[in-house]
């Protein structure tokens, strides 16, 4: 592991970078159910799940990379390269769905279950092929497990658009706040050719990313003025945080166990959606920022130890490792279609693991050598020596 | 590159040689796990057993008509009222099954509102989330649809309707293709949401899977029917198990 550490930039927020490769890897647990390691993601303890920190941290990254280019070079400039990303993540989805659609296909021929496939409408491309693949390119037909890169796209198209206004955080989080409260009250939502709203709505979703790019265009001595420590509100956090955990197992296991569970403990965890993201959610992802911000120093020593490295690297090389994932994802579920036992669960993740890191050192290597001209050589060397 | 190809070889290395499995298994209800067939009191059920009539209502999709069995007569919702009459001799059972292939939550539940009043079941056991997980449709939805229903056969009925609400089946298929995982959950919290009950078949039928007595998905194609009968027998099992555990 040790050769990896040159990879890792230094001088960011290393925290940010660890939590961004840790959620990237809950994604990929979570992408492949029958995944034992799928019971201890966020998901089970949290109302907010990996999603949430990816769309936060995003927004976050985001607000610090094109908010200096915005200020450098202007708007045009700005958004022309959020609109770049945006179509390097639509490359991606295309691609992904191929995978996904070859998969489905490989799996109902490996289970012979084309009946099932025709009953469950799974594969639109026997009814519709051309159609289908029309949708898919319009964002309008999502299969399952594919549905988080929309958004990210639909999110950076919507920052691309309303750049300017990072320069009035305080109008920017309003107007932000105002739309995601226009979506949840008149279900405002793009729809899929089904006519069901998207799996994320990116109207709902913005406000986390606008607060991710609020957060990251800040400067940290005055978040941490405007934010200070407080015992007792922290405390109340860990506390309500600690309800929604009870609240979520209690759901899950508590009829199992004999337990009766009030209508209303059920009513309110049901109502908790994660298309336009619930404030439920957003409180708990917002909580949790809060908390970790505060007691995780950002100087922590094991930040630079070898087992954190892993995950900053993954964090600092997203958009490649997120995508690996998804596509690793696919094959994790064949392999866990096989076979579910101990063996096969330790293969898929340790190779799931294994792989995004590879892709994250892949890309933090051939981005560090693409993109140094040799007159820039000499910079490199202090890098070398921090990370020695 | 290599890993694309490793991976797949090694699912085949380590997935083992899949063999014919329908061995109907010990105990009661197959040996189903017994959490899964343990049942929260079914008031209206209780009553009807003791006055010597039941009426059980199905709802469902496709499992609920035919789901691979040699005959209608094999399917569980039939085997469900054989089993019942021959656990409670003296009651009088009637079931009726309604919906269809790929039929969703919404059309149950509008075929609930327009059956339900003329049949008045004492049983409602209600199938659904298969095709709702399978077409991405939203979980949400499905699960309003089922807190909305439940509550107006509640306020027709009060006490003299059960709710059983049963999960999609156990597939591997299923889960590695579709998001079946949140659809659960949804239909776990909306039973909890409006005092019906969750039978769950995913539970079980993973279990016979994992035990290899039961499994249907991995059957050859020969045995396959033969599977489907000894599956729908064996849930039926597992549900009057459910049901008479709810009605002590």
């Amino acid at each position: 592991m040790a050769p990896l550490s040159p990879l890792v930039r230094p001088g960011r927020d290393l925290r940010v970078d660890f939590l961004r490769g840790l959620a990237l890897w809950f994604i990929f647990i979570d992408h492949t159910p029958g995944n034992l390691l799928g019971d201890f993601t966020l998901r089970n303890v949290a109302f907010s799940d990996a999603t949430e920190a990816f769309v936060l941290l995003a927004g976050f990254a985001a607000g610090i990379a094109y908010g200096r280019t915005m200020e450098r070079e202007g708007w045009l400039h700005a958004a022309a390269r959020v609109m770049g990303r945006a179509g390097t993540l639509y490359v991606a989805h295309i691609f992904l769905f191929v995978v996904f659609t070859a998969q489905v296909g490989y799996s109902a021929a490996a289970l012979d279950q084309a009946a099932y496939l025709d009953e469950l409408q799974l594969d639109p491309f026997t009814q519709a092929p051309y159609r289908a693949l029309l949708e898919a390119l319009l964002l309008r037909f999502q299969p399952a497990f594919l549905d988080i890169l929309p958004l990210y796209i639909a999110l950076l198209a919507l920052f691309a658009l309303c750049l300017p206004a990072i320069r009035h955080p305080g109008w920017m989080l309003a107007g932000s706040a105002a739309l995601y409260g226009a979506a949840r009250a008149f279900d405002l939502s793009p729809t899929l050719w089904t006519g069901a709203d998207w799996y994320f709505n990116p109207l709902a979703w913005q406000l986390l990313f606008a607060i991710g790019v609020w957060l990251g265009r800040a400067d940290p001595d005055a978040l941490r003025r405007r934010f200070p420590w407080n015992r007792w509100l922290a405390a109340l956090a860990l506390l309500l945080l600690a309800a929604g955990a009870a609240a979520l197992l209690l759901g899950r296991f508590g009829t199992a166990q004999g337990i009766e569970l009030p209508e209303w403990l059920g009513a309110g965890l049901a109502g908790i959606d994660k298309a336009s993201l619930h404030p439920a959610r957003l409180a708990s992802v917002l909580l949790l920022c809060w908390l970790i911000a505060q007691l995780l120093p950002a100087g922590a020593g094991w930040l630079n130890g070898r087992l954190a490295g892993l995950f900053i690297l993954m964090g600092q090389q997203s958009l490649p490792v997120f995508c690996a994932g998804i596509a690793l994802s696919f094959l994790g579920r064949l392999a866990l279609e096989v076979s579910a036992g101990p063996a096969m669960q330790i293969a898929v993740n340790l190779l799931g693991l294994a792989a995004s890191v590879g892709i994250g050192a892949l890309a933090a290597w051939y981005g560090n050598t693409g993109r140094r001209k040799p007159a820039s050589l000499p910079e490199a060397a202090p890098l070398a020596n921090v990370s020695a | 590159m290599s890993r694309w190809v490793v991976l797949p070889l090694l699912a085949m290395l380590l997935g083992g040689q899949p063999a014919a499995r329908a061995a109907p298994a010990e105990g009661p209800g197959c040996g189903a796990p017994p959490e899964a067939m343990d049942a929260l009191p079914l008031p209206g059920t209780r009553a009807a057993i003791g006055r010597g009539t039941l009426r059980v209502m199905v709802v469902g999709s496709a499992s609920a008509q035919s789901g691979g069995t040699s005959s209608p007569a094999a399917t569980w919702p039939e085997r469900l009222s054989r089993l019942i009459t021959e656990r409670l001799p003296g009651v009088s059972v009637e079931v009726r099954v309604f919906g269809q292939r790929g039929s969703t939550a919404a059309e149950h539940s509008r075929i609930l509102a327009e059956q339900g009043p003329g049949f008045r079941p004492h049983l409602l056991v209600w199938q659904l989330g298969t095709v709702e997980a399978a077409r991405g449709l939203s979980a949400d939805d499905m699960a309003e649809t089922v807190q909305e229903t439940v509550a107006r056969i509640r306020a027709a009925r009060g006490e003299r309707t059960d709710v059983v609400l049963m999960d999609p089946q156990f597939s591997r298929f299923l889960r590695a293709n579709a998001d079946v995982e949140a659809y659960r959950d949804k239909l776990r919290l909306a039973a909890m949401a409006s005092g019906a009950q969750l039978f769950s078949r995913w539970a079980i039928m993973k279990h016979w899977a994992e035990q290899e007595r039961i499994d249907l998905e991995r059957a050859p194609r020969g045995q396959r029917t033969a599977v489907a009968d000894t599956l729908h027998d064996c849930l039926a099992r597992a549900l009057v198990e459910f049901i008479v555990d709810g009605t002590r």
